[in-house]
């Protein structure tokens, strides 16, 4: 399981969101993200070969388009 | 003119719908019973976060002039419903459960409103949610706990609670919830009635609160699949506001609900076949005798990589969710509930490489999922491992003996399908003995409500009614 410290989670919390959390908060937190990190390791088995992600140019143009005009 | 009371809350909106044009009952008279039930059982019961009574009988009063000079708007004309408080209402605060958005009042409507308003509904009021509807058991520490209306003491499933409660108490005619994980199909199967998540951008989701934009679904909860049909009717279809929306065509999604399903084929989701309760296993088995029955061809399919569709949704929403909270976390961290704090911290330790991955399996799923239906109508799955947890419970105890996290029990059911975005719709399939109900759900193709609804249509007439809840005093 890759390793994610409580040391790590609380620097994370302290310097990019600027709060301060229990050592066993911060054990907690480590110990849920490690199994997810764990288990987004596994995705790339079950043949992702060749597919994007689905993020659209169309959706792109299109909220291009509505900001504009909100804008104006 | 002089319906009973309670006769008037148990009509469903079918009914009231040829009542109402027919003018053998009153909106205003409708509306006063629907604010009555209110008062009688939202002490207990926590449905509601905000009651807009004073607009209600004002639109009330409209509507029923309207219908009497003949300007009749369609069925949802002066039918009392509610929204889940994370749909925007201009003017009327909408806290989606929060603190941090307890005086908020946006300036404009959300689309899905705007067309009920249009089609004349009436407003209730705001109903209340998992907090943030980042959650499934909607005990909402700012706005109190949402209480299942057949037992008290347990949830209602989340994230849209007290929609479902509302619906099963006839504290409203038909809500709105929404659905990232499972959050119409949960309490719509722990409470005992329809919940329908349309496919993904059939709805638009202009003017609702985000909790994960690319796993986000607006859909009706109700207490019949013909209501359920008759309130997608009403809410899909493109929208300039939301460029995501499809422009797929509308089909009209009451043509199947009176069909037979004689020669379909159905097919039940073996990955999603294990792990579940004696009773649900026992109910579900039920109600695949009982689809037999109706003439259709159920067999065991197969989808692979299932089992990692409750991950990709996990880390989509993680990632997705901190990105729309990240300010409130730096400035307010305090005033989130524990378990959604919680929950965004570990979305911090999120990293963009595993959002994008997740992203792109989303595909795989869906691939797999298409194969299925090519030669399947629909496919069918438990909705919930298990009857409504009690409020408070964090494991259960599987028949080997194992704890099993109860939201990894439920979301495991419903999360694979707003990861491939396929309309999924909850119906129950009866009470446990305990008295608590049970449901499962039906899957469809991409834009294929239509067959979805038409199934559940037929099993639901086929099942017969359930036994309502006891009285809420």
């Amino acid at each position: 399981m890759p390793l994610v410290t409580a040391e790590t989670v609380k620097q994370v919390l302290r310097d990019l969101y600027g709060y301060q959390i229990t050592d066993t908060d911060a054990h907690s937190i480590a110990h849920g993200a490690g199994a997810m990190l764990t288990l987004a390791g596994h995705l790339g088995s079950i043949g992702i070969a060749g597919i994007e992600p689905p993020f659209s140019y169309a959706v792109l143009v299109a909220e291009a388009t509505r900001a504009a005009k909100s804008k104006s | 003119m002089s319906t009973p009371f309670r006769e008037l809350l148990d009509f469903d909106v079918a009914t009231l719908s040829t009542k109402l044009r027919a003018r053998e009952i009153s909106p205003v008279e409708l509306t006063e019973a629907y604010l009555g039930r209110i008062e009688q059982t939202d002490g207990p019961l926590r449905a509601y976060i905000t009651v807009t009574d004073t607009l209600a009988r004002k639109a009330a009063k409209k509507a029923e002039a309207e219908i009497a000079a003949g300007k009749w708007r369609g069925p949802f004309h002066g039918v009392p419903i509610a929204l889940k408080d994370l749909v925007f209402t201009k003017g009327i605060r909408t806290t989606g459960g929060s603190k941090i958005l307890a005086d908020f009042k946006p300036a404009h409507d959300a689309t899905v409103w705007t067309r009920l308003n249009r089609a004349g509904a009436v407003l209730l009021g705001k109903l209340n949610l998992h907090e943030f509807a980042y959650g499934i058991t909607s005990s909402n520490p700012h706005y109190g706990i949402v209480r299942n209306p057949y037992a008290l003491d347990r949830i209602p499933g989340g994230s849209s609670g007290g929609s479902a409660a509302a619906i099963v108490a006839r504290s409203a005619a038909a809500t709105i919830g929404t659905d990232t994980g499972g959050s119409i199909r949960i309490p719509a199967a722990l409470c005992g009635c329809v919940g329908l998540k349309p496919t993904w951008s059939r709805v638009s989701r202009y003017g609702v609160l985000p909790l994960a934009y690319t796993l986000d679904h607006v859909g009706p909860i109700t207490r019949t699949v013909r209501d359920a049909a008759m309130m997608l009717q009403v809410i899909a279809g493109a929208d300039r506001n939301d460029s995501t929306s499809s422009r797929e065509r509308v089909p009209d999604f009451s043509v199947g609900l009176d069909s037979e399903i004689t020669g379909m084929r159905i097919g039940v989701i073996r990955e999603l076949n294990d792990g579940l309760s004696d009773d649900v296993a026992r109910s579900f088995n039920t109600a695949l005798e009982t689809l037999r029955s109706l003439g259709a061809t159920v067999d065991q399919v197969t989808i692979p990589s299932l089992p990692m569709a409750g991950i990709m949704n996990g880390i989509i929403t993680w990632a997705e969710a901190l990105e729309i909270h990240e300010e409130w976390m730096r400035t307010r961290p305090q005033d989130y509930g524990d378990d959604v704090r919680r929950i965004l911290e570990i979305g911090m330790m999120t990293p963009a490489t595993s959002y994008i991955r997740a992203q792109r399996a989303r595909a795989r799923t869906l691939a797999e999922s298409i194969a299925v239906l090519s030669n399947h109508d629909v496919l069918v799955a438990p909705a919930c491992a298990i009857a409504a947890p009690k409020i408070g419970t964090t494991h259960i105890l599987e028949a080997r003996e194992d704890r099993v996290d109860v939201v990894a029990a439920i979301l495991r059911f419903t999360q694979p399908f707003n990861t491939t975005g396929q309309p999924a719709i909850a119906i129950p399939t009866s009470l446990s003995p305990d008295g608590l109900p049970i449901a499962m759900q039906i899957i469809g193709r991409p834009f294929g409500e239509s067959e979805i609804i038409r199934v559940a249509a037929a099993y639901e007439r086929a099942r017969g009614a359930l036994a309502p809840p006891p009285e809420i005093a």
